[in-house]
């Protein structure tokens, strides 16, 4: 029989029991639904992430004391906050002379010493904990990643004022702060002159006002030094030379190095690395659901093959070829594949698209708005793997269908 | 007449064909070293007790099953060796199914049951349509062809399922008790169609019956017991036959 007619005899078959053609046809949906949606996601995640990154913050290194290597993320915070809790012990501290050294590096535009804690805060009655960072007025404001909404920059003869995330400006207290209010923090009165164009509830304040804020703060040391380096191209020679010099100011060798360099650019591929770890797992876990229908349709067409076992014979009687049978059961369960795929790529595009405004509080380092969008390379891929998996699961009872012996099949009741 | 020896060639030669069938340890002959030979534009009946073995040779006639022993030729080719697909496109070809119980698909409508068999034989499109249309024609149900075999009377679909016997234009038909499911009226109704189709177009009829007044549309009647023929008894005489065929 021609490839055609074969395909037409398929498709009859599988309108001619809707009912269960259509349940398999759901496993697939789902599996391939899934699919679509968290790897759209997973996709969207990582070029928000990449998008945030680009033009902004290549050029922005920062030292920290702890001798892990990565950002915000893995044991490098870990490290940090252990060298925070013991800087009142001497232990591993950045202080002056980490700056001295830094300010004397050429390649170097401006360095930014901070410090960072947690701090209790209030607003008209309504208090909380948020996170402070002090920072060196006089640079915070060229070194800074970070946009205005409102108002300005901390400025060099600034003291008792403060900028603050948009968060904290909107939605954190009862009622929204706005420019020139007062924040009382850790019992002062703060004037609040910015506000960022973000999603944070920090609170950013001159570093000689932090020391005395935060609690357990020594002078004159950070919690980290924030750098912007003068032609980001050069970034990883830079990183080295501001690596060595710190090596060597501070006595130490590779093996027991006791500080960090870290650019932005590096936290964010770690971020992107953790987030497509992330994505994987989820996939795989979609595929999962994939896998089941795929077993829904091998069980479908096993239960086909027997119900129309007398078919068989009489095609058989009728002239039909063993490959006749074989590819019309073969065509079958590949067109209830295609038929899931289809449903379940406009069902995974519907999913993503609702997605991100469910989970926005649980999905980490996206702030905003998160636009997902369906590749089309995910849609084909989708749709191939869907009549791949159809047709895998259709190959054994259709080989059994096509081995049927003519005349026992025709006896079949 | 310049057809003779046209008329006498064999069509189906049968060589001393055994078929055994294992039912667990015990082996049951259905067939038991039958030899005959069957002349193209024979009607040939074949009766028999149920258990005599007539189904069992004509399943071996059709290709639908191989002997256990013997040799069985179909138009001088041996099919005892052939393969599964072989079978099945020499099967398409040659000959034309008529069964008891119809056996039409029941997804299919009467048109499309009609079509089957030349869409397998790869037909070109047009002339397949062309065909299927005349041969429901043929058969008288040129106003059914929209009507699946369940909207339709057991004579009715017993009429398609002749068509599709018809369609790729085979030079055998073989029918399985065709009246065995209808009334005596239908029945003869089929039979007439049959006799008709060995008459004007010169189809080998090969047709199992139990029913000893439609055996005497054949021409021959051989019949069948305990897998063996017991008598092959010639029930038109030659010059009738061949006055048939005048006619055309």
């Amino acid at each position: 029989m021609k490839l055609g007619k074969t395909f037409k005899h398929a498709l009859n078959m599988v309108l001619h029991s809707r009912l269960r053609s259509w349940l398999t046809i759901l496993g697939i949906v789902i599996g391939v639904a899934s699919v679509i949606a968290i790897v759209s996601l997973g996709q969207s995640l990582q070029s928000s992430i990449t998008s945030s990154l680009s033009g902004l913050g290549g050029d922005i290194v920062t030292v920290s004391p702890g001798a892990a290597r990565g950002g915000d993320f893995g044991p490098g915070r870990v490290d940090r906050e252990i060298s925070t809790t013991k800087a009142t012990s001497k232990a591993v501290i950045l202080d002056t002379t980490d700056y001295q050294v830094l300010k004397g590096i050429p390649e170097i535009l401006y360095v930014q010493p901070q410090i960072r804690g947690n701090v209790n805060v209030s607003y008209l009655g309504k208090a909380g904990s948020v996170s402070v960072t002090g920072v060196d007025q006089k640079v915070w404001a060229l070194v800074t990643t970070s946009t205005m909404a409102q108002g300005r920059f901390l400025d060099s003869a600034d003291q008792n004022v403060v900028v603050i995330g948009g968060r904290l400006a909107s939605s954190y207290f009862s009622q929204p702060v706005g420019i020139n209010k007062m924040l009382t923090v850790e019992g002062g009165a703060f004037r609040v002159v910015g506000i960022l164009n973000d999603q944070s509830t920090s609170i950013y304040m001159p570093i000689q006002m932090a020391f005395t804020v935060i609690p357990n703060k020594v002078n004159n040391q950070y919690d980290s030094i924030v750098l912007k380096i003068k032609d980001q191209d050069f970034l990883d020679d830079d990183l080295a030379i501001i690596t060595q010099k710190l090596t060597v100011s501070r006595h130490v060798t590779n093996r027991t190095m006791d500080f960090s360099v870290t650019s932005q650019k590096e936290q964010q591929a770690t971020r992107a690395a953790a987030l497509s770890t992330m994505t994987t797992f989820l996939v795989a876990i979609a595929a999962v659901s994939l896998l089941v229908g795929a077993v829904g349709i091998a069980n479908t067409m096993f239960t086909s093959v027997l119900e129309k076992t007398k078919e068989i014979g009489i095609m058989k009687a009728i002239g039909a070829r063993n490959q006749d049978i074989l590819l019309i059961f073969i065509f079958n369960s590949a067109i209830i594949g295609l038929i899931g795929g289809l449903i379940g790529v406009i069902l995974g595009g519907i999913m993503s698209y609702f997605l991100p405004s469910l989970l926005s509080s649980g999905i980490p380092f996206v702030r905003g708005n998160l636009l997902t969008v369906v590749s089309l390379n995910s849609v084909f891929m989708a749709l191939g793997v869907s009549v791949g998996v159809g047709i895998i699961a259709g190959i054994v009872p259709a080989y059994q269908a096509s081995k049927l012996k003519p005349v026992d099949a025709l006896r079949f009741e | 007449m310049a057809s003779t020896t046209k008329e006498e060639e064999v069509l189906i030669e049968l060589q001393d064909v055994w078929k055994i069938y294992q039912l667990g340890e015990v082996e049951v002959p259905a067939l038991r070293g039958v030899s005959l030979q069957i002349k193209k534009g024979e009607f040939l009946a074949v009766v028999g007790a149920s258990g005599s073995g007539k189904s069992t040779m004509v399943n071996l006639i059709g290709c639908l099953d191989t002997p256990t022993k013997g040799t069985l030729y179909l138009k001088s080719q041996d099919v005892t060796h052939m393969s599964e697909s072989d079978l099945s496109s020499l099967r398409g070809k040659t000959v034309g199914f008529v069964f008891q119980q119809y056996n039409l698909i029941p997804t299919l409508t009467a048109y499309q049951n009609i079509l089957l068999p030349l869409e397998l034989q790869e037909f070109d499109d047009e002339e397949a349509h062309k065909r299927a249309e005349e041969l429901l024609k043929l058969v008288g149900l040129g106003d059914k062809m929209g009507n699946l075999p369940t909207q339709l009377s057991g004579g009715q679909q017993q009429r398609v399922s002749i068509a599709r016997a018809l369609a790729a234009n085979p030079e055998i038909i073989l029918a399985d008790e065709p009246t065995g499911a209808l009334d005596s009226v239908t029945g003869k109704e089929v039979i007439d169609m049959l006799h008709r189709l060995w008459k004007n177009e010169g189809k080998t009829i090969i047709m199992i019956t139990h029913d000893h007044h439609l055996a005497q549309y054949a021409h021959t009647r051989v019949e069948l017991k305990d897998g063996q023929i017991m008598t092959v008894q010639k029930t038109v005489h030659e010059k009738e036959m061949k006055l048939y065929h005048r006619g055309d």
